[in-house]
């Protein structure tokens, strides 16, 4: 496979990937850019893995878990926030907003947790496979995601 | 149920994803920049780094100097003294992709005008310096400042460190080159190894390595571990700057024993056993014109010397600059006095033999 095949098929279901880590398309574009020069440069080194797809979730990953300073935390704090302010809801508003609202829970999330959350519940991958992209162990990766669902399930009670 | 809510909640959000035709545009084009800076590397360490070490450079480049280079807060002296000064880093951080770089070693390497030998004067990395955007801070932090994180550029990194020593010293920086743990193993054994000669035994640190006192050939993973360590000597720091400058000692020797930069042939070798370790200063006398020109100095033997610092400022670790050898000793590389500098004070001479 040639670098350009894989953009083909590839990017357009990373950058996905990347909107439900980031939750927001900038970061997201960042985030997919930052990974896929990378992969374009080493290029042949990505191609001898077994699953390049799986190689690159895993840089992907990792780059979003691990960017700690310069632009990317930046960033995060001038976006502020999330918007807590809820409208007084209304009967038929209401599951509306509590969509949004697991939304803008996930964004408090630490970013493994969420990266688990969104690898098991968007991309439905098996738990091995989570651990093998988050680079832990299996047992981990399910601590980590009951943790998520348990702070998640505490926000719901009081909301 | 929570998990329902979150699968509907990632499938709602997907129209949020961009379109990818600008996104995979704007990703060729990063590349394309990254890898030719990435052969530009490639190409131009290793003879850099060696003619910076060796001082090598001379009358035909004054010219260009006049309008290259930055102008240094209204401190023309070094640039009109005729004397040339070589800005050599050695940043830690292995592998391929470290997430950050600190300086280890800062070494500016003064060529006086009248040629007579090379002068290695090692910058302490703990000097305090005032760092754009930053405050004050370490010496070696301008580095990390400036390299970034998680992807440290060795560009960005040199620039600010070279700006950082520039207000410091007041002299011009007319070339210089970032090198790595990596690049240093490869210039090491581009030259078959170097000879350090060491007042005192030194222990390794990190690996089980113990370097006796006396000469001692080191090939290229001994004289990264050498140069790493700064916890078991006695001063620190300041006696790893001291190794530093007899590491450049022994391959500045090594150079001219194997006739390196005589030889087109040994230079091409050289050249390409580069690798991407080093980054080169661009903005700095052209490489061509570098390569051009052999050694005109009438010796090669450098003399090593240290800024001079006080003691800790403070709970900080920062050293200051000495109240008064320091600017006495700044005053004389500005004027291209540093041989007497050196005459005046032989306690500051470090023998790098």
């Amino acid at each position: 496979m040639t670098y350009e095949e894989f953009a083909d098929t590839r990017l357009a279901p990373l950058l996905r990937y990347a909107v439900m880590l980031t939750g927001e398309p900038h970061q997201a574009q960042d985030l997919v850019q930052e990974t896929m020069v990378r992969v374009q440069l080493n290029w042949r080194r990505v191609a001898r893995a077994d699953s390049p797809e799986r190689y690159v979730r895993r840089m992907l990953t990792n780059q979003y878990v691990d960017w700690r300073r310069g632009s990317w935390v930046r960033r995060v704090l001038l976006r502020g926030e999330p918007d807590t302010s809820v409208p007084m809801p209304t009967d038929h508003a209401q599951s509306a907003v509590d969509r949004d609202q697991v939304w803008s829970w996930l964004s408090r999330l630490p970013r493994r947790q969420r990266a688990a959350l969104v690898l098991r519940y968007y991309e439905d991958l098996p738990d091995v496979e989570i651990a093998d992209t988050l680079g832990c162990a299996v047992g981990t990766v399910r601590s980590s995601i009951s943790r998520a669902l348990a702070t998640l399930r505490a926000e719901y009670v009081e909301a | 149920m929570i998990e329902d809510d979150l699968r509907a909640a990632f499938v709602r959000h997907e129209p949020l994803t961009p379109s990818t035709g600008p996104l995979r545009v704007a990703i060729d084009r990063l590349a394309a920049v990254r890898r030719r800076r990435r052969q530009r590397f490639q190409a131009a360490g290793v003879t850099l780094a060696l003619l910076g070490a060796l001082g090598v450079g001379v009358p035909h480049l004054r010219p260009d100097r006049q309008v290259e280079g930055p102008s240094l807060s209204g401190q023309p002296a070094g640039a009109q003294s005729g004397a040339l000064n070589v800005l050599l880093v050695g940043v830690d951080g292995f592998g391929d992709q470290p997430s950050y770089r600190l300086a280890d070693s800062v070494l500016l390497v003064h060529i006086p005008a009248d040629r007579s030998r090379p002068y290695l004067i090692s910058l302490p990395r703990d000097l305090e310096v005032s760092i754009p955007g930053r405050g004050v801070e370490k010496l070696n932090s301008a580095f990390y400042t400036g390299a970034g994180e998680p992807r440290p550029d060795l560009d960005a990194g040199y620039d600010l460190t070279r700006q950082v020593v520039a207000d410091l010293t007041g002299v011009r920086v007319d070339a210089g080159a970032v090198l790595t743990f990596a690049g240093l193993r490869r210039i090491t054994e581009a030259v078959d190894g170097v000879e350090v000669c060491l007042p005192k035994e030194v222990r390794s640190w990190h690996t089980r390595r113990t370097f006796p006192a006396g000469c001692q050939l080191l090939d290229g993973d001994a004289s990264v571990d050498l140069l790493r360590q700064r916890r078991y000597p006695p001063d620190g720091a300041s006696d790893r700057d001291r190794n530093a400058q007899r590491y450049v000692a022994g391959l500045v020797r090594r150079a001219v024993a194997q006739d390196v930069l005589t030889s087109p042939v040994r230079l091409t070798a050289l050249l390409s056993a580069a690798g991407k370790g080093l980054a080169v200063d661009d903005d700095g006398l052209p490489l061509t014109r570098l390569v051009a020109v052999l050694p005109e100095l009438k010796t090669v033997d450098p003399v090593g010397l240290s800024l001079p610092v006080g003691p800790p400022a403070g709970n900080a670790s920062r050293l200051p600059l000495d109240p008064k050898q320091g600017p006495e000793f700044l005053a004389a590389l500005r004027e291209d006095r540093v041989a007497q500098w050196a005459a005046q004070h032989p306690e500051q001479v470090n023998p790098v033999r």
